[in-house]
């Protein structure tokens, strides 16, 4: 660092920040806070109100101990979400309840998740029970008699070094053969939840000097797409962020500063999903779990929920977005082969007005893509395929759960009368941005069924990409990956037809 | 009705009550410490200036190897390893100057205002180059028995290879920490996350040039430790100490997960040159064995671990000649530490290799192949130990039994005959762990107890409680002796003028040395209550002596009338107006352990652990991923003190070695910087990673050779059992490609790899 750096750092000790007023329920209690810029609610809770119960074990989002459970109005009903803390910025939770371990009982009076975690002995140094704890308390606010399936999904964004999971599984288990949802929330969060919904406070901000964290001077959280409008037309420089999981890890670990973030999350009216003669289409605001639980997803596009139940864990997709992961452009995005391959295109919002562009056109390069500076993405536009094409998607990865993919793909075939009439594949994590393999397109159009060899078509297609070596994979495995993808992919489809 | 207490911290912990250093208020006047790491392996530093930085408006203080007012040294058992480097950095990470600042953001944006000109050298990374150029710590360490060369000239088969395992993270979910106060005169406490007090005490000591007893260590518990707080602790515990000296404020210093998994040592790699000579029944009758580690920088705990490495190539084979050589080998990486298993599991991992070929090479079943090299009671082990009750075979039937084993190998068989893209394999084995350690003077414990006036009892031992519930297990221990509910029993934070001179809560022998140790204070306590327990029954008209004199669930009454009695409440009271002692200090030592360095001979170990799994995986092909379908699991576990903690403790270790052995990965770049330093790129297993079905037999044998009340350790043993996965996807992997060579650890992409290989 030079003189320069030297100078702003005693200079952003009296440069004026804009600090969130924020209104909101803490573990039953209607409270008041002033949060500033880009303060994560694992650090309010404690640096601002001592709470230590939380804790931080990665700071990224990828082992849970932070979890905490948000209760927040959807559809005219309160749902309440798991979500890591040390991510999820203290703005957001104006208007909601956050729930954390001291809500749920004390030493004296255990809640019934605690005293069944006590009796199968699920706790051994305790430094991420807490986060087991919340992770099933929204388990078990949402859903009654949760399967085993259900359990693993709540429970795969914690990670414990010490018990090996079976204590926790078994106690886990016994919760959901044994309680209802009466038993987990209490009353007195239960009366919150009409206050939550009639809740219509506007966010307020206030200024203050200090050197805050990380040197965000503004974090702001427009209600509409009329505010959104003015911000786009006067910041040049700020940075969008819906849940924030990108870019809340880039603040936490790389130490990026970001000096305005703008928070789209309470835009109004960008949280819908529905069908249309277009296809299906979702709001820029929608989680991947407000995804995951739209009957018209389920119904038309079950391929994407299946794809987003491997994406993440549940903390990160209650609050993480698809249009996040569009608008990131990682070369491993997770679900852009599929987009890709589904036709799916964006409604892109600026102070303009609206424009509309096709996915395939809009990565560029590596991180780059077709979205000018003062645009974002609104709605995303996913075809629904006609019955009878195969799509399908593949996704690898050193882990089961919770990792980042080192090869994703996906796949759309579609054939009349034993001909190739449709052949989109797409690959990510094979070059610097998600692809559609012009190789496939072009070898497996007008072909018949009779003349198709997987093996030689996964092999040609393998060639077209020739990915890096890095943490996630070396070159040789991923292009292996990806020919093994094909293979798959051609065989599935082919044994599909009956050949 | 419970059969076992509940985890004696459990109620806090799963309230977030529980207290764990750093995450708790900071005291007033606290300053943050964020360090200058060094951006090399290695190299000379030609330039360090602090003092732009020190001129930032809020930096309280940046301190260097200057400012160490004692010896610049934090190497224990060996000298080797500065505070921080003068001249020359030994590793990627090493701290070279710390900032204080009040303001943590303050202090880490001012660590990039301090300049350094540093000469880059060479680093030494790879085990084989360190090795060649004999960078070791010490000379190679040697046990051997019977006559090697001659017993290989006359084996009927051998073989040779060479064996790699890899490092692993502890990942322990709370990072490296401590908080230092300063107290009076220049008496400052360390609250840290260590499992070493003494030795913590004892370094910052002498970096600050004060009598011990100016040093007071207090550990409330650690979130998880794992090997990995028993020495590489100290460098931070002494940082922030260093700090509080010389500011005379308190200095936290808390590692981010990055900065951790970055800066600090790991599970040793070893790699391991080997020949056997068998027979054809698959008998060994030789085994020929260089062991050799990379131990990163300093020689850290290197040498002990690779000590127990050598104590456990042979595992639970009987081998009538043996040549166990080994050497740790000095590398530019993060010293490599103490790990749960210390050696033993990379060991193993050679000696059941080897057992693996010899069963593939003469098409021998590999269970039976074991089974026939099995230790049985009286035989001796190389270094000249008599293994003592001990029935390996009798395990391995057991075992064969539990999981049906003929039924599990047709069922794969079938499986394989008929599926092309996926191939399940199974994977044994079995193990025989020493328990003691190995350095003999650490066998030693003590415990400080008091019976308070209504009849409630502090405990305090030199056990850190990390999760392996050695708090738990001694309160049992003393609610035995004493005939009151563990709920009567707090077990204190370990502190240093409570309980001194405490070795580490390592080597498994935690609730063996501690539990040993507050059983001795209990039974003095009781002794002591005895006498006053039959004046006051004879006050009821109970004639009765000391002997019949029964303490159970707080009730104190003679056996003869049982049904007349006092409270333990009212005899503590009874004892202290009677002037009678209400406190007892216990002290214990493992009788009987030594071994003779030099000659490779001794009776290191009070005993053995035994024990056998078998998991059986499937892989794909396609994908190189693989399931766990099932474990089976028979273990040896004495009169167990609780069987809830040890299940607890059998399942953590099988899921943290099928970890080690699968999914995580430390790759290295050229320059000696470990990639994978968060769990976005090291993973680590989760809840969708352990077995399918997972089955665990205690058998309650063994106890005869044992500890506590009969008990046995139970913390690292259990880790060998992750092994049988990566056997039991090797043995999936041949299904599909005979000549397959599998790598370590059995990553998607080493499995997709090892396919290919023609």
């Amino acid at each position: 660092m030079d003189q320069t750096s030297n100078n702003m750092l005693h200079q952003a000790r009296d440069r004026a920040y804009q600090y969130n007023r924020i209104v909101f329920w803490l573990n039953g209690e209607r409270r008041s806070a002033e949060i500033a810029p880009a303060q994560t609610t694992l650090e309010f809770l404690q640096q601002d109100l001592h709470l230590y119960g939380t804790k931080c074990s990665c700071n990224e989002g990828d082992c849970g101990a932070c979890t905490v459970t948000v209760a927040s109005p959807r559809e005219g009903r309160v749902v309440y979400e798991a979500v890591n803390s040390c991510l999820y910025n203290a703005a957001k939770l104006h208007g909601k309840h956050l729930i954390t371990v001291e809500g749920l009982g004390t030493p004296a009076i255990l809640h019934p998740i605690q005293k069944a975690m006590l009796n199968f002995h699920a706790t051994q140094c305790g430094y991420c029970s807490p986060g087991f704890v919340m992770s099933l308390f929204a388990l078990l606010a949402t859903l009654e008699r949760p399967n085993e399936e259900d359990i693993l999904a709540a429970l795969e964004g914690n990670l414990c070094r010490c018990t090996g999971y079976d204590s926790i599984l078994k106690a886990a288990r016994h919760l959901a053969q044994t309680t209802s949802g009466e038993d987990i929330v209490p009353q007195s969060f239960r009366a919150i939840e009409p206050l939550l919904l009639d809740f219509s406070d506007a966010p307020a901000s206030e200024e203050k000097k200090g050197v805050p964290l990380r040197h965000c001077e503004r974090y702001q959280t427009p209600s509409n797409l009329d505010e959104l409008s003015e911000i786009l037309r006067e910041e040049p420089d700020a940075v969008f962020i819906n849940g924030g999981t990108d870019i809340m890890v880039q603040m936490n670990v790389q130490r990026r500063q970001y000096r305005i973030l703008i928070d789209l999350s309470s835009i109004a009216g960008l949280d819908a999903i529905a069908s249309s003669p277009e296809g299906i289409r979702i709001g820029a605001n929608c989680t991947y779990s407000q995804i995951l639980a739209a009957p018209a997803v389920k119904a038309d596009l079950p391929y994407l929920s299946d794809l987003i139940e491997n994406i993440a864990s549940q903390q990160i997709r209650n609050f993480a977005t698809l249009a996040g992961n569009v608008a990131n452009a990682s070369p491993i995005g997770d679900t852009l082969p599929l987009l890709l391959v589904l036709g799916a295109s964006l409604v892109l919002f600026s102070a303009d007005g609206e424009s509309k562009i096709p996915l395939r056109e809009f990565f560029l390069d590596y991180r780059k893509t077709a979205l000018r500076q003062d645009e974002i993405i609104k709605e995303i536009i996913i075809p629904i395929p006609p019955k009878g094409e195969f799509v399908s998607w593949q996704k690898a990865a050193k882990r089961k759960a919770v990792d980042i993919s080192s090869v994703v793909s996906a796949i759309r075939l579609k054939e009349e009368n034993g001909v190739i009439k449709t052949a989109e594949l797409a690959c990510g994590g094979v070059a610097v941005v998600p692809k559609l393999s012009m190789k496939f397109y072009k070898a497996m159009l007008n072909m018949e069924l009779q003349g198709l060899h997987p093996q030689e078509i996964s092999e040609y297609v393998a060639s077209e990409f020739s990915p890096i070596s890095d943490v996630r994979g070396s070159d040789q495995y991923r292009t292996q990956l990806l020919q093994n993808h094909v293979l798959t992919y051609l065989q599935d489809f082919l044994q599909g037809r009956g050949a | 009705m419970k059969k076992y207490p509940d985890h004696i911290s459990g109620k806090l912990h799963l309230t977030g009550a529980s207290r764990f250093i750093g995450d708790e208020v900071p005291l007033p006047g606290m300053l943050h410490a964020k360090f200058l790491f060094a951006p090399v392996a290695h190299g000379r530093i030609k330039r360090l200036d602090v003092s732009r930085a020190a001129s930032v408006p809020g930096i309280v203080r940046i301190v260097t190897a200057a400012d160490v007012p004692g010896a610049n040294q934090i190497g224990h058992v060996i000298k080797d390893e500065p505070l921080f480097p003068e001249s020359e950095i030994m590793y990627f990470g090493q701290p070279l100057a710390m900032v204080l600042a009040e303001d943590e953001i303050l202090a880490e944006n001012a660590v990039k205002l301090i300049e350094l000109d540093i000469e880059e050298l060479e680093p030494v990374l790879d085990v084989d180059a360190a090795d060649e150029r004999g960078e070791w710590y010490v000379p190679e360490r040697k046990i051997e028995c019977g006559d090697v060369e001659k017993a290989l000239q006359e084996a009927e088969f051998t073989l040779s290879g060479v064996t790699e395992s890899a490092g692993q993270e502890h990942f322990y979910m709370e990072s490296q920490r401590c908080r230092a106060v300063p107290g009076e005169g220049s008496t400052l406490t360390l609250c840290t996350a260590t499992q070493s007090t003494m030795e913590v005490q004892e370094v910052m000591s002498h970096v600050l040039g004060l009598p011990a007893h100016h040093i007071i260590i207090d550990v409330p518990r650690l979130g998880g430790a794992f090997g990995g707080k028993e020495r590489a602790g100290t460098l931070w515990a002494c940082l922030a100490g260093l700090g509080a000296f010389l500011t005379k404020r308190p200095v936290q210093v808390l590692l981010t997960r990055d900065e951790d998994m970055k800066v600090t040592g790991k599970r040793h790699p070893f790699k391991s040159k080997w020949r056997v000579g068998f027979d054809a029944r698959g008998r060994i009758s030789v085994y020929d064995i260089e062991l050799i580690s990379n131990g990163g920088a300093y020689a850290d705990l290197s040498i002990a671990i690779l000590e127990r490495a050598m104590f456990h190539a042979e595992n639970a084979c009987h081998i009538p000649n043996a040549r166990i050589r080994g050497r740790a080998c000095r590398t530019n990486l993060p010293s490599n530490t103490a790990f749960r298993g210390f050696g033993a599991p990379q060991g193993i991992f050679v000696i059941e290799s080897v057992l693996e070929k010899i069963a593939e090479q003469l098409r021998l079943d590999p269970l039976e192949v074991r089974k026939i090299n099995a230790y049985q009671t009286g035989d001796l082990a190389p270094y000249g130990q008599t293994v003592k009750e001990c029935d390996i075979s009798g395990l391995l039937d057991r075992l064969a039994h539990t999981s049906d084993y003929e039924g599990l190998k047709k069922e794969v068989a079938e499986f394989n005959a008929a599926h092309n893209s996926q191939k399940q394999g199974l994977g044994i084995v079995p193990v025989k762990f020493g328990i003691s350690f190995t350095t003999a003077l650490l066998n030693q414990a003590s415990a400080l107890l008091w019976i308070y006036i209504d009849g409630s009892a502090s405990l305090t031992t030199g056990g850190v409680e990390m999760g392996q519930e050695v708090s738990t297990k001694c309160a049992i221990v003393v609610s035995r002796v004493l005939g009151i509910p563990v709920e009567k029993i707090r077990v204190e934070s370990n502190n240093s003028q409570r309980v001194g001179n405490a070795s580490p809560t390592a080597a498994s022998t935690g609730s063996d040395l501690n539990g040993h140790a507050s059983r001795i204070a209990a039974e003095k306590v009781r002794d002591h209550l005895l006498p006053v327990a039959v004046e006051m029954l004879a006050q009821h008209g109970v004639e009765c002596h000391p002997e019949d004199i029964c303490l159970e669930e707080g009730s104190v009454f003679s056996r003869i009338e049982p049904e007349k009695k006092t409270t333990f409440a009212d005899l503590v009271r009874e004892a202290y107006n009677s002037r009678v002692p209400l406190a007892a200090y216990g002290y214990y030592s493992t009788p009987g352990v030594h071994f003779d360095r030099d000659k490779g001979v001794g009776n290191p170990f009070h005993y053995y652990v035994c024990g056998c799994a078998l998991s059986q995986v499937e892989i794909d092909l396609l994908n190189g991923e693989h399931r766990v379908l099932k474990t089976f699991i028979v273990h040896e576990n004495g009169n167990s003190l609780s069987e809830e903690i040890d299940r607890g403790q059998i399942v953590g270790a099988f899921v943290q070695s099928a970890g080690w052995c699968t999914i995580e990965e430390l790759p290295l770049d050229t320059k000696g910087r470990y990639l994978a330093v968060n769990p976005s790129t090291y993973k680590i297993p989760t809840v969708r990673d352990i077995p399918e079905q997972l089955e665990i037999e205690l058998v309650p044998a063994g106890a005869d050779y044992a500890s506590v009340f009969g008990s046995k350790a139970v913390g690292e043993p259990p880790f060998i059992y992750g092994l049988s996965v990566w056997f039991a996807i090797q043995n999936a992997v041949r299904a599909a490609n005979p000549v397959a060579q599998l790598r370590f650890p059995a990553t998607p992409e080493a499995v997709l790899l090892s396919l290919n290989k023609e």
